[in-house]
């Protein structure tokens, strides 16, 4: 008997323009056979409920999610966090080079996310006003710092230090969060010792005074 | 002129790793393959690759001269005895240090390149004058570590500067590797090493007594004892740097008894 070979299907949806994601996808899901399927959202901000809310819409149809593709950094950290393959669709918006300064990519309630692409190695230092993405690891060794929240989509081995102007409420997030020293508004806390659970995103936050790490909720991430 | 002349760097960030003996080993394994090579000793402050290479009582002139204008390149450069294709291009005195700038660095090396195929310049430890000097006259790098905390932090603040230097490619070997240290956790694995430093893995060296004895009989081993471990492991690095396909092992994925099959990958020159 001849084994049924099913191919990934690849889906794109249209533009976001503030539509309901739900009926952009059922529509476009509709023609499917069940099977492994990609999904690009573009520009859709999906947070960590709706990502999970698109698993169950496909899984009713027998569709399996292989990889999210997005234009946001956001959308994907938030996949990520489920335990799902991304990939960041590159613009020219985007730097990807270490050398340059970092951009602005998302303004939004003046508080500005920086984003930058590369591994900060030993001895670098990203230091930025506003909340702080990378895409790359941050090595022993490297600091990575905001006065906002800092988020790490790869893995954290080095020092992070968020609200270092004394924002209690920024956390830090990481693929991996597995730092030397985590800093908090002004707590310092030694990283964990025991090795990460595979694909599960952790935030880092303070609550009464000490810092907790627990796996990543949409919080940093959600519209304020 | 325009060459295809390859000029490497072999550099490590933390002192005492194992640059100067990779340098002299690479170099004879490289001449014996009838490739032209030159080693030049960058370490201006420390200079010792003359006496690995057993060379060191027949320097006349010195890099320095040779920018001064008082000799010409090939009047300086040493041909090593039982390897015609092996040259050395010594180090100037320890003064040099206070005037030599990148412009003179990257003087050398392009007289070099016109009579050479391989140029290895051998880095001096840290990431300041000498180190900055080096990186401004070379084209790709070998950075050498050894399985070790602090030697991996230094090679990772290297690799940061040589990526912003514009430096490509980078490539890894891991020096004074034991195989039996690994197996028993009490050394990084070479997975520990390249997960931090993500470059692509040229060779490891493994930890091999006839690397001291052969460092104080100036002799490189590649040169007097071809079959010890750390020889057919620089050997090995040699060919690949070439271009030639030789498999790696990763010795902690090597199953239980180690001896052994270490003993047989040996022979069957792997590493
Ligand atoms: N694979 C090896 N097995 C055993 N000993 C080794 C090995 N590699 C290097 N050594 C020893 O380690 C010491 C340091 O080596 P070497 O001088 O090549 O290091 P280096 O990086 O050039 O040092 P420096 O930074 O001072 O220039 C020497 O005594 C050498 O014999
Ligand atoms: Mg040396």
């Amino acid at each position: 008997m001849a084994e049924e070979i099913t191919e990934t299907q690849f889906i794109s949806l249209p533009p976001s323009r503030k539509a309901d994601w739900t009926k952009a996808i059922k529509a476009k899901i509709y023609p499917l056979k069940p099977g492994p399927v990609l999904i690009d959202s573009a520009d859709w901000q999906l947070g960590y409920r709706e990502i999970k809310r698109l698993k169950s819409i496909l899984e009713n149809s027998g569709l399996r999610l292989i990889c999210l593709n997005s234009d946001l950094p956001e959308t994907l950290v938030s996949a990520s966090a489920l335990g799902i393959q991304t990939h960041l669709n590159i613009t020219n918006t985007i730097n990807s080079s270490m050398q340059n300064t970092p951009k602005t990519i998302n303004e939004r309630n003046s508080q500005k996310i920086f984003f930058q692409k590369g591994t900060l190695r030993s001895g670098e230092t990203l230091e930025v006003q506003g909340d702080v993405l990378l895409l790359g690891d941050v090595n022993p060794g490297a600091h990575i710092s905001a006065s906002g929240h800092v988020m790490v989509w790869g893995r954290l081995r080095g020092v992070a230090h968020a609200g270092k102007e004394g924002n209690k409420q920024a956390t830090i997030t990481a693929l991996q969060l597995r730092p030397l020293q985590l800093r908090i508004s002004e707590v310092i806390a030694r990283g964990p010792e025991e090795k990460p659970e595979e694909g599960l995103a952790e935030e880092a936050s303070l609550e009464k005074g000490i810092i907790v790490i627990k796996p990543a909720s949409i919080r940093a991430f959600a519209d304020e | 002129m325009a060459t295809n002349t390859r000029i490497i760097l072999i550099c490590s960030g933390k002192g005492g790793v194992g640059k100067t003996t990779l340098t002299a080993n690479l170099g004879i394994a490289l001449a014996r393959e009838g490739t032209k090579t030159v080693v030049l000793d960058a370490d201006f402050g420390l200079r010792n690759l003359d006496l690995l290479l057993g060379l060191e009582n027949r320097i006349i002139y010195t890099a320095q001269e040779v920018l001064e204008e008082t000799c010409r390149l090939d009047q300086a450069l040493v041909k090593h005895k039982q390897e015609p294709n092996l040259a050395l291009l010594p180090a100037g005195n320890p003064r040099m240090l206070d005037w030599l700038k990148p412009d003179d660095m990257q003087r050398i090396v392009k007289m070099l390149e016109n009579d050479f195929e391989y140029v290895l310049i051998d880095c001096p430890a840290g990431v300041e004058e000498g180190f900055k000097n080096a990186v401004s006259a070379t084209k790709e790098a070998i950075v050498v570590t050894n399985p070790e905390v602090s030697a991996v932090r230094d090679a990772d603040r290297v690799i940061g500067l040589l990526n912003t230097n514009g430096v490509k490619p980078v490539q890894l070997v891991l020096n004074r590797v034991r195989p039996k240290m690994i197996a028993n956790q009490e050394m990084l694995s070479v997975e520990d090493v390249t997960d931090i430093l993500a470059l692509p893995l040229l060779g490891l060296v493994l930890e091999d007594e006839e690397v001291i004895v052969s460092t104080n009989r100036g002799e490189p081993l590649t040169l007097s004892n071809v079959n010890s471990p750390a020889s057919i492991c620089y050997s090995n690095i040699a060919k690949r740097l070439k271009g030639e396909d030789i498999p790696l092992i990763d010795p902690a994925k090597s199953g239980s008894s180690l001896k052994n099959k270490f003993m047989r990958l040996m022979q069957t020159k792997i590493f």
